[in-house]
């Protein structure tokens, strides 16, 4: 036996080169399964290398430490290397926000020079607005998360039906400040929303707000951890900051999520509600809306069908026990209505609620807010 | 959307979802938390074990059916173990159905009074579950309603149950099963195990095809030869089904769809009109990416499914479009409904009748909604007018050049599809109309209106023009490229597709049918 015929004591040899011939299968259009295996797990791990910033951005924001353990540590090797290159080049090109963390410093420098040592010793004073007439509305914006959808849907409704408010519904599904690296809230205030001069803003958060966060150095808390609520509080009271008009001639009613149904996994809506809350306190230009006892009974604890004042039960939420329903919707615009009309005269208009459409008279909201409220979701 | 975090990623299932869900039961699929979705990290490596060590197995038999049985069963119990427990009762019933039909037959295969009474009976039980997840909420909202509105004030509680991911989809199959066991058209029952594999497999479970057995079990029996898997076809299938799914179903979603049919008052004529169309392309990238997908993960693993799309954008009459359209339910309801109804047969009247009855029973498996009944209604009126009018103008000629007859055929029936989903989609009756109603209004936003919307539209629908050919030798074309350039290929595609889609994945719209 020559030397060629003797089997390998390696076993059998792997022939590379195969990986970068052209295939001449005998049946069109087929590749061995092997073959197959082989190109399915490379073009994965490829991917997965090349998308590795794309992944850990992901995954930052899931509970899940082991799946996180392991796209940082793929994330570092490839930056490393700048294999990333070719994702955030796409990403670049696209003009996707790559973002990991708000820079409410550059933001808030934005707006240090309009405000004025004036508006400083207007600061802890509310903002006195116009009073609203059907000959000059006031302009009011209603944003925040997918569950102002249906709200801001109904408030646009009926706050157009007052005549007296010109309405604009900015809501943005699965958003919240938790991922600005998905869709930057205070950037988009501050660059969207704020130079049309909307005299009211209704905002909304928290419902998507309960995962893991990056800290500045791109550390991961754990939610609803300690160093978690101190972070998402930074989040809040900067954004809060970036609402302040130069001129105090803005108001923002800042909405605390209504509490969650059995089953939704949303937990934490009371601790959110405490946050907003108590970064309101000092902020005269928020003001502070409860939703909390308007979707509950009289013990706050979550009720999906609820009387409004006409004595009729309805149901008020969406059978994911998350979103509103319209009459929730509707329920919760004229409470807010009837907060602003305590904040500004908006006698001139429609703002007599339907029985069947708002709350009856008896719910009205907490003077304070608990840390936590016992049995909520 | 972070994908599949908990807490959140119910929320953004959800949130997608509910835009459509209302007080209906038809959204309350919970889909979000951990259900296997295809384009997800979880779904590749789930993937990458089954199929090697389904080619390892392959040889023997009932090891293999073992596995893909169990593979399938983790695939399904990823959304929600306790879920499970319908499966196997579904299995389980449906095999013993299957049984006693074939049991009570003659031996010649002859249908018997025992025979007809058992598929009866099977055909019952199996409605009786489905309607029970699907209907009961709906039925039971609606007495409360009815009754309020007569000034009878009843408490009747809403169940809020959830609704099964796949139940209409392995219902269907398992009705045809037994049916086709009863008409004799099926022989022999199959065994325990190789039932359990056809209701469960993976691929097809939670929003078909809808597979019959007598196109599945064959191929239980066949050993693929692993030397010659089509690759070229599959990986076609899965890149183009994701890209429709993650990129353009996603796009048209976020940037005018969703926000058009929440809040249709705010918006202008070309605004509802785009976001009109924008839907019908939406509903067609999501579903049939989402069978593309799971035709070419059943094709690398040597099995292969019917076809459940052929460019139903193309079709010059709503026929040819239910020829193209959810081909397997199309064929479903024909051979378990359409027929058994009397068909054809019949005088012309029943006919009509019976394609109306059809298209409104079509049209409530979707859901339990007036929307759907709405939708159904417009598919169903059109089919009869269509008949009508085809045999009234049988033999006359109107004198017009072919291309623009054709070109006006497919103009109304593109058209009349597109008006149907804005039933389909919208929340309530209301909401349909009221949409509607803004394409004569003036004034509203044109928020999201885009060039780039534009072109997605134009370009989805001219992309269902391109001949098969094209496809076909691209993907044979595909097989012939050396492995390392495939590699390079498939890692960019993925990648891109990763970039040019959103954070997350969106559920598949047909999950929850």
């Amino acid at each position: 036996m020559s030397q060629q015929q003797k089997p390998s004591s390696r076993g059998p040899r792997v022939n590379w080169r195969k990986l970068f011939e052209p295939l001449r299968p005998r049946k069109e259009g087929t590749m061995s399964a092997g073959m197959i295996l082989v190109v399915i797990l490379v073009a994965l791990c490829l991917a997965g290398l090349l998308n590795a910033d794309a992944t850990l951005r992901k995954s930052n924001a899931k509970g899940d430490s082991w799946r996180n353990g392991i796209a940082r540590t793929v994330a570092s090797v490839t930056d490393t290397f700048q294999i990333n290159f070719f994702r955030n080049a796409i990403d670049d090109a696209i003009g996707k926000n790559q973002s990991s963390e708000i820079d409410v410093e550059e933001l808030l420098r934005q707006q240090a020079e309009a405000e004025s040592a004036a508006a400083a010793a207007e600061a802890n004073k509310v903002p006195e607005l116009v009073a609203p007439t059907p000959a000059e509305p006031m302009k009011i914006w209603v944003g925040g998360d997918s569950i102002t959808q249906t709200f801001g849907t109904s408030f646009q409704r009926i706050t157009q039906s007052t005549g007296i408010f010109t309405p604009t519904l900015d809501f943005r599904v699965s958003t919240g400040l938790a991922r600005p690296d998905y869709f930057n809230w205070p950037e988009h205030l501050v660059k969207n929303v704020l130079p049309a001069n909307p005299a009211i803003l209704v905002i909304m958060f928290g419902a998507n707000d309960g995962q893991n966060m990056l800290d500045a150095n791109n550390k991961v808390l754990e939610r609803f951890s300690e160093p978690w609520l101190a972070e998402y509080r930074r989040r809040v009271s900067a954004t809060m900051d970036l609402l302040k008009s130069p001129t105090n001639d803005r108001i923002t009613i800042w909405c605390g999520p209504p509490p969650m149904g059995p089953g939704t996994k949303t937990k934490g809506m009371d601790e959110l509600s405490y946050i907003y809350w108590t970064e309101a306190q000092s902020r005269p230009w928020i003001q502070y809306f409860d939703t909390w006892p308007f979707f509950t009974d009289s013990d706050f604890q979550f009720v999906a069908n609820l009387p409004n004042a006409d004595g009729v039960v309805r149901g008020v939420r969406q059978r994911d026990n998350v979103h509103l329903s319209t009459v929730g919707g509707d329920r919760l615009t004229w409470a807010v209505i009837d907060r602003i009309g305590k904040l500004v005269d908006i006698s001139a208009g429609k703002v007599t609620p339907p029985p069947g459409q708002g709350p009856p008279a008896s719910v009205v909201e907490r003077t304070e807010i608990p840390p936590e409220m016992p049995g909520a979701e | 959307m972070p994908e599949n975090s908990k807490g959140t990623a119910v929320v953004s299932a959800l949130v997608f979802l509910d835009e459509r869900g209302r007080s209906s039961v038809r959204f309350s699929v919970q889909l979000g938390n951990f259900s296997m979705l295809f384009p997800t990290i979880d779904f590749a490596v789930f993937f990458l074990v089954v199929f090697t060590v389904s080619w390892l197995l392959r040889p023997h038999k009932i090891a293999w059916r073992w596995f893909i049985l169990a593979a399938s069963f983790v695939f399904y119990g990823w959304w929600d173990w306790n879920y499970l427990m319908l499966l196997f009762l579904s299995i389980g019933m449906n095999w013993f159905f299957g049984w006693a039909v074939f049991r009570a037959l003659t031996p010649e295969g002859e249908r018997t009074n025992a025979s007809r009474w058992v598929v009866r009976i099977a055909v019952i039980a199996n409605l009786g579950i489905l309607g029970y997840f699907k209907y009961v909420d709906f039925f039971l909202s609606t007495i409360t309603e009815r009754m309020r509105s007569i000034g009878i004030s009843v408490d009747t509680p809403l169940l809020n149950i959830i609704l099964p991911i796949g139940i209409s989809f392995f219902t269907f199959q398992a009705i045809s099963y037994v049916i086709d066991i009863g008409r004799g058209e099926w022989r022999k029952p199959l065994n325990f195990l190789d039932f359990g594999v056809y209701l469960s497999f993976f691929a097809h479970l939670v929003a078909g095809p809808i597979v019959r057995a007598s196109e599945f079990a064959p191929q239980l029996e066949e050993q693929p030869d692993p030397r010659y898997v089509r690759s070229g076809e599959a990986f076609m299938l899965i890149f183009r089904g994701m890209f429709k799914k993650v990129v353009v179903s996603s796009f048209l979603a976020t940037q005018i769809v969703d926000p058009v049919f929440a809040n249709p008052d705010g918006y202008g004529s070309l605004a509802v009109l785009l976001a009109i169309y924008a839907y019908a392309i939406q509903i067609y990238s999501d579903f049939s990416g989402y069978t593309d997908i799971a035709i070419g993960i059943a094709l690398l693993l040597g099995i292969r499914f019917p076809q459940n799309f052929d460019s139903p954008y193309i079709a010059l009459s709503l026929q040819d479009f239910w020829n193209r359209w959810h081909m397997t339910l199309s064929r479903w309801l024909r051979d378990y409904l359409y027929i058994p109804l009397g068909g054809n047969r019949g005088s012309k009247a029943m006919m009509y009748r019976n394609l109306f009855l059809v298209m409104i029973i079509g049209g409530l498996w979707h859901g339990a909604n007036w929307t759907f009944v709405a939708w159904g209604a417009i598919h169903g009126g059109y089919l009869v007018a269509e008949r009508i009018v085809r045999a009234k103008w049988k033999g006359h000629e109107l004198g017009l050049p072919p291309l623009l007859v054709k070109s006006m055929q497919w103009f109304l029936v593109f058209n009349v599809v597109c008006l149907a989903w804005v039933f389909f989609r919208a929340q309530s009756i209301d909401g349909a109309f009221t949409l509607l109603g803004r394409l004569f209004a003036s004034g509203g936003s044109s928020a999201g209106v885009s060039l780039l919307l534009v072109v997605v539209i134009v370009a989805s629908v001219a992309s269902q023009f391109v001949p098969p050919r094209v496809p076909q030798k691209a993907e044979v074309w595909f097989a012939t490229w050396a492995p390392a350039l495939q590699i390079a290929a498939l890692a960019a595609g993925l990648v891109l597709i990763d970039a040019l889609g959103p954070e997350g994945i969106a559920p598949f719209i047909y999950f929850q049918f």
